[in-house]
């Protein structure tokens, strides 16, 4: 089968650095990490009661595993800084508009119940 | 054979990326799923601030909202029919999207040391763990349109315990109190719900599709020929994310 890769040719687009196998050790960590922090999140959500500080713990949760899943899984831990810059700099304006807009949102509810 | 040259020997004459070199080490490819995949950051972020914003609009006190309580809708469980399980469905969803989600890296991890049978061994795991998710997926969706829930409307609102609390700390006379014990909560809930979790499981179809197309490449031995098995890890990086919006659909989702 012909794709529309032939060796030789459209190099610029076809070159693949080389890479080397890193052993499944991390790979392994991360799943015993992600696996232990959805336990985790598992119990507290039956053992404490609700809160903004348990919703704090559960966001806070949340971005361990990302960071995990992002960092191990998808290997940006181990790609060229410049990259993770470009992939992870433009979230910044994604935590903006949370900010904006939960505030947008709380007046709404004022608003309505006026 | 001619095919078996790798493509690295040529790169060095060639003007790669017009700089003459990758401007990332990573290959063309890998970068735009990249690229691609920040976009579809933003597409998720979009859907999930709108929810943020829909659930602000609806709390009255820090931890009293009219927003229904997840923990008292999406608590079945299948083959244990009225008894109260709430979280436990979603758990074991989450435990299988991780669990594919380390059969993919295991078979990227499998693919740099180019073993063929280890490749399509772990694609088929993952393969089976998208399908499986995507089954939970169904009945959880089923369960809940079973209940009531529509994309123009809900069933679900807060308990008449619930109710009382608002009326004590003053909510307005916005708020329809129904008949029984229950309210009709606002309609966002359900139509958050099917859109997100819906885009969402379009993402999980999606990613198996492409983890079949990518099966069937590695067992006719498209990868073994072109000498790298980069197309692996391009699919894995598509599927990682779709475990990572996972994530924060759990958590804002269910948790909260």
């Amino acid at each position: 089968m012909e794709f529309y890769t032939k060796p030789g040719e459209y190099d610029a687009i076809n070159y693949v650095p080389h890479t080397e196998s890193h052993g499944t050790k991390e790979l392994w960590k991360t799943f015993w990490l992600l696996l232990g922090i959805t336990v985790l999140d598992f119990v507290i959500y039956f053992v404490m009661p609700a809160s903004g500080f348990r919703n704090f713990i559960f966001i806070f949760f949340g971005l361990v595993k990302a960071y995990y899943i992002v960092g191990a899984f998808m290997h940006l831990k181990h790609e060229k800084i410049n990259l993770a810059l470009v992939i992870l700099v433009p979230m910044i304006f994604v935590l903006g508009l949370i900010s904006g807009l939960l505030y947008e949102g709380s007046a709404l509810e004022v608003m309505k119940s006026m | 054979m001619a095919n078996h040259t790798s493509t690295q020997a040529s790169f060095e004459n060639q003007p790669t990326w017009a700089g003459g070199r990758s401007p990332f080490n990573v290959s063309y490819g890998k970068l735009m799923m990249w690229i691609f995949l920040l976009s579809d950051a933003f597409t998720f972020s979009s859907l999930l601030v709108q929810y943020g914003t829909q659930r602000f609009s609806n709390v009255v006190t820090p931890i009293t909202t009219k927003w229904p309580d997840p923990a008292s809708i999406f608590n079945h469980f299948p083959l244990m029919h009225g008894l109260h399980l709430p979280l436990l469905f979603v758990s074991v969803m989450t435990f299988i999207l991780i669990l594919s989600s380390v059969t993919m890296v295991l078979a990227v991890e499998a693919g740099h040391r180019k073993s063929k049978a280890e490749v399509s061994r772990y694609m088929v795991y993952t393969i089976i763990g998208g399908v499986a998710f995507l089954s939970c997926q169904a009945w959880e969706w089923y369960t809940f349109i079973h209940e009531g829930a529509r994309l123009d409307g809900n069933t679900f609102g807060i308990t008449k315990q619930g109710y009382d609390h608002l009326k004590s700390v003053g909510f307005g006379s916005h708020f329809e109190w129904a008949d029984g014990d229950r309210t009709f909560g606002p309609v966002p809930f359900a139509a958050l719900f099917f859109i997100v979790t819906g885009f969402h499981g379009f993402h999980v179809f999606s990613g198996v599709v492409i983890n079949v197309v990518v099966y069937i490449m590695t067992v006719r031995g498209v990868f073994e020929r072109r000498g790298h098995y980069e197309m692996i890890e391009k699919a894995g990086l598509y599927w990682h994310f779709v475990d990572l919006v996972w994530v924060f659909v759990f958590t804002f989702f269910y948790l909260i």
